[in-house]
């Protein structure tokens, strides 16, 4: 990090594009800002160093990290800069783009290198902190019973890099190769659960996937094919431990059966590796003026083998023998597999000038077997006992879909669509032999679906558009699947004057189950407004902002497990999100600008989980010489949760630093 | 003058290239009145047809977008030239798959919805721009305004607490969606092939696992996740776990007429007024799917 930090800062670079957006950046910013125009220097960009202050988290400290986790110190807030040889000799141009590094939660860089017509190289590397422990997901009832926070929480970091060499490209023929990975690390706090009791442990954990790639594109004027072989490699670990120590007494602090339920050691370890290869198939043709044909062909395999190992000791239950013990030893040793294949076909027919009809079919079929054999000893001071056990599951899953659309220019402004989407499948989910709560279940999928839609631009300056879904279900996997739904959507962009424009957006989804013992009802919508002005083409200022209105409701029973008593699953949510950024120059001097942008963002809700989170801040951008600027930031971060009071936290973070640009 | 300019421009460049088609005059002959996008474009992906032979406008790089301009050039105006940009989706597209067509990106142009909503190409991808660097956006905060600004309500989501870390210009939309086009539902990525492309990113919740959660196989992390934002801690679709769990966990009986309501039913010794059955994931930490235990207890 050091290196690469000192690295950047030496590089003599010159702005001309702004910073990053600001974490709050509103909704409706326009597109990127132009590039600069076109030069011969073979160096052009800039660079952002800063020192970031965090004045200190009033509130929970946890849910800050969870939610933002921005700290204080030196950064590199960002590096976005090109390298141009003229001469063109083993590249054309490096193009390189790094944000928010030194110990931020979020670090990237991605590198692109190119030469006309002979390749181009893609890297990206992306480190991100995750860290997870919202008390109140540890433990609703947290503020009333005090119970111990034991829910699952990380402190972990995800490494993903990727890198892809396309050769000759811009030819008929490109062949291409790739690598990625994705590897994650961290501790955390997990449980270890027991008949009648569970503990809270630490644990560590790692993950890695290596995914290598390789094939070639074939593009010809009538048809295109690409052919890719892949493979991955998997492995995860995870240890889990009791600390020496005072004994854990669990969440479980009732005697069972007389006798308090205890752990006084723990070991258990995951060694999971797994690989998988697939191949991908692709092809486009426009096999006359009148016919466009397209298809696809995927196929992976993915497997994993498992050795688990776990020692415990303490005062133990084995609750469907009554059996108590002090000490146990599991061993386990599993396999999977998961071969799953995908596909679809479909083309684009024009049989007049002012229709168009799409027919789309696709499958996906995943047919996955497991199986595992254990061995467990049970011992306690005056006996011992094995248990062996083998386990056999599947899961099947078939998913087929056929797809009819009709597009209809009716004029230069308007276009009629109508389609029809049949949905149907099967699967499948057993355990064997049927004990505990595995079983074995069946389900079908079987969906009608119309499709109507509407395009109309009356002029350059409106458009407005609409389409809506509406299905009717014979058989759907789960109580909560999409069964008899309706499907709204419009959207609507208006320039009113050169310097101001609006965009709408409407969205809404009315889903429902009525069958007996299902009865579920849900109900969603979102309302969207927002604007950008800016007079002048915003040579002077521009002001943008965006209004989002949304409401769910959901409403579906269930049997209370202890007693069987009916209850309702009740979710409400009525939110409202606001962001707005207001940008000027301030005053001219010696031909620089200086500028200033206020703005964020706030989410209001209230319902099942009301809560208002806002995020406001301040920029202030000021040249102090043609290839030098000073820059500084205020932001703030308010989070507050009616129910869970001690979630809330409320920070100001001061940031400054110096742009270099050329 | 300045017409005489062009006509004599038009001439010299005629004489100049190759024989181009009928009505068509080469870009030289723009250039005399659009001297600022010629010089932009000769760095341009874009201009490659001015010199490759394969796409049969050599030298009219201008023209194999705007058709032929021998018209424009006798008479200067909009309405002699065909301007792609103020076309309808359907016509402007056709312009632009004329050389992208058959390319690995358009494999899944006709299942994405942007093809079914008129969505055109020059919509997201700016075809003047400078050195190739934004005919499409590369930048992560500038895709997300990119989309954001017809997503709107999408955009609003991430401006909830809890979310995937797009504001934040950490990712992108396009890490998880591909706006030309997919077969999985909501054009979302696939990883290695056919699986979900959640997967790229969290890899630890591939498997395959020995006891599978069948909820995440059949409908996707989405059936209990809110992939874009969400006030509920761990982006969850309910306000706490155990009911994003009993809704399908539900203890009634199944429809008889379908099979709408596969899953297994929580034993009674559950009380859920206690603290330790609050948050299913408590026990059932597994969630995602288990190597060792059956019902996804470790």
């Amino acid at each position: 990090m050091k290196p690469f930090l000192i690295l950047a800062a030496t590089l003599p670079l010159f702005a001309q594009q702004p910073a990053p957006a600001p974490a709050a950046a509103p909704a409706t910013a326009p597109a990127a800002p132009a590039a600069a125009a076109p030069t011969d220097d073979w160096l052009t960009g800039s660079i952002d160093l800063g020192y970031r202050w965090q004045t200190g988290v009033g509130g929970s400290l946890d849910t800050y990290r969870s939610i933002v986790n921005l700290g204080s110190g030196v950064k590199l807030v960002g590096a976005d800069f090109t390298i141009a040889d003229p001469k063109h000799r083993l590249f054309d141009q490096i193009d390189v783009r790094a944000y928010s590094w030194g110990d931020e939660p979020y670090e990237s860089l991605h590198i692109d290198v190119k030469k006309k017509k002979l390749y181009d190289f893609n890297a990206d590397y992306r480190d991100m902190a995750y860290f997870n422990f919202l008390p109140s997901y540890a433990d609703p009832l947290l503020a009333t019973n005090g119970a111990i926070l034991n829910e699952q929480s990380f402190d972990t970091h995800r490494r993903m890099g990727s890198f892809s060499l396309d050769v000759l490209p811009g030819n008929w023929l490109i062949p291409y190769v790739a690598y990625d990975r994705d590897s994650g690390s961290g501790t955390g706090e997990t449980v270890f659960v027991n008949d009648a009791n569970e503990f809270p442990v630490p644990n560590t954990m790692t993950d890695r996937t290596n995914l290598f790639r390789g094939g070639v594109r074939i593009e010809l004027k009538r048809f295109h094919v690409t052919l890719e072989e892949g493979g991955t490699t998997f492995s995860s670990g995870q240890d889990i431990y009791q600390p020496s120590g005072p004994t854990n007494l669990g969440n479980n602090m009732n005697p069972f059966f007389g006798q308090t339920i205890d752990l006084t050691g723990l070991a258990a370890s995951y060694g999971i590796s797994g690989s998988s290869t697939y191949t991908k198939g692709l092809f486009t043709a426009n096999a006359t003026p009148w016919l466009d044909l397209y298809g696809q062909f995927l196929y992976s395999k993915p497997s994993t083998n498992v050795n688990y190992t776990q020692f415990d000791t303490g005062n133990l239950v084995l609750e469907s023998q009554l059996l108590f013990y002090t000490s146990q030893q599991f061993l386990l040793s599993a396999a999977a597999e998961s071969p799953h294949t995908a596909g679809s076909f479909g083309g684009e027919i024009r049989p007049f000038k002012r229709i168009r009809i799409v027919e789309s079919w696709l499958t996906d079929r995943m047919h996955e077997n497991g199986s595992a054999n254990s061995n467990q000893t049970l011992a306690s001071a005056s006996a011992s006992s094995q248990m062996a056990a083998l386990l056999t599951s599947s899961l099947v899953t078939n998913y087929n879909q056929e797809e009819v659309d009709g597009f209809y220019d009716a004029s230069a402004k308007l276009v009629l669509h109508g389609g029809y989407r049949y949905v149907w499948g099967n699967a499948n989910d057993a355990t064997l032999p049927v004990a505990g709560l595995a079983s074995s279940d069946r389900g079908s999928l079987s969906r009608n679906v119309g499709i109507a839609g509407v395009t109309y631009r009356p002029s350059q300056k409106l458009l407005v558009s609409g389409n809506v879904e509406a299905a009717a279900s014979g058989g759907a996997y789960f109580r909560t699947s999409l069964y008899n739904y309706q499907k709204w959507r419009a959207q609507a962009r208006y320039q009113a004057t050169a310097a101001l424009s609006f965009a709408a957006d409407f969205s809404l989804l009315n889903n429902q189950n009525p069958l007996p013992g299902v009865k579920y009802d849900y109900l969603a919508s979102q309302e969207s407004l927002s604007f950008l002005w800016a007079p002048k083409s915003g040579k002077n200022w521009n002001f943008q902002g965006s209004y989002t209105r949304s409401s769910m409701y959901s409403d579906i029973g269930y049997l209370e497990p202890e007693y069987l008593t009916p209850d309702v699953s009740l979710y409400r949510d009525n939110a409202h999100t606001a962001s707005a950024l207001f940008t000027a120059n301030v005053g001219h001097y010696d031909g620089l600008t200086p500028t200033i942008s206020a703005g964020g963002s706030l989410f209001i809700s209230s319902g099942s989980r009301p809560t208002n989170y806002y995020q406001p801040f301040v920029k202030v951008v000021l040249p102090v010489r043609k290839n030098l600027s000073w820059f500084s930031e205020w932001s703030y971060y308010g989070y507050g949760e009616a129910f869970y009071l001690y979630e809330g936290f409320r920070t100001h973070l001061v940031m400054t630093g110096l742009r270099f640009s050329r | 003058m300045r017409g005489i300019e062009v006509l004599f421009l038009a001439a010299v460049g005629a004489m100049a290239q190759p024989a181009l088609p009928p009505g068509y005059v080469g870009s030289e002959a723009c250039q005399a009145c659009h001297q600022d996008i010629y010089d932009a474009f000769q760095k341009s992906p874009h201009n490659a047809p001015a010199a490759d032979k394969k796409y049969g406008f050599t030298g009219a790089a201008c023209e194999s977008c705007h058709g032929p301009a021998q018209k424009h050039t006798d008479s200067p105006s909009a309405e002699t030239i065909s301007n792609p940009g103020k076309l309808p989706a359907a016509a402007a597209d056709k312009v632009c798959l004329t050389c992208h067509l058959n390319q690995h990106t358009q494999v899944g142009r006709l299942e994405s919805s942007h093809m079914k909503d008129q969505v055109s190409c020059t919509s997201c991808h700016k075809v003047h721009a400078n050195g190739g660097h934004d005919l499409v956006l590369r930048k992560a905060s500038a895709i997300n305004n990119q989309c954001a600004s017809c997503h709107l309500n999408v955009w609003a989501q991430f401006q909830r607490p809890n979310h995937h870390k797009l504001p934040e210009g950490a990712m992108s939309c396009v890490d998880c969606h591909n706006p030309h086009g997919t077969i999985r539902p909501a054009m979302t990525q696939s990883f290695a092939a056919s699986e979900p492309g959640c997967f790229n990113c969290h890899g630890d919740k591939r498997g395959p696992f020995t006891f599978e959660h069948a909820a995440v196989k059949f409908e996707g992390c989405g059936a209990c996740h809110e992939p874009h934002g969400s006030a509920n801690p761990r982006m969850l679709t309910r306000q706490e776990v155990r009911l994003v769990c009993l809704e399908c966990h539900a203890n009634l009986p199944n429809p008889v007429s379908t099979n709408s309501a596969l899953g297994v039913v929580p034993p009674s010794f559950h009380d859920l007024r206690s603290p330790r059955f609050q948050n299913c994931t408590v026990c059932h930490q597994k969630i995602h799917g288990s190597y060792v235990d059956r019902n996804l207890l470790r």
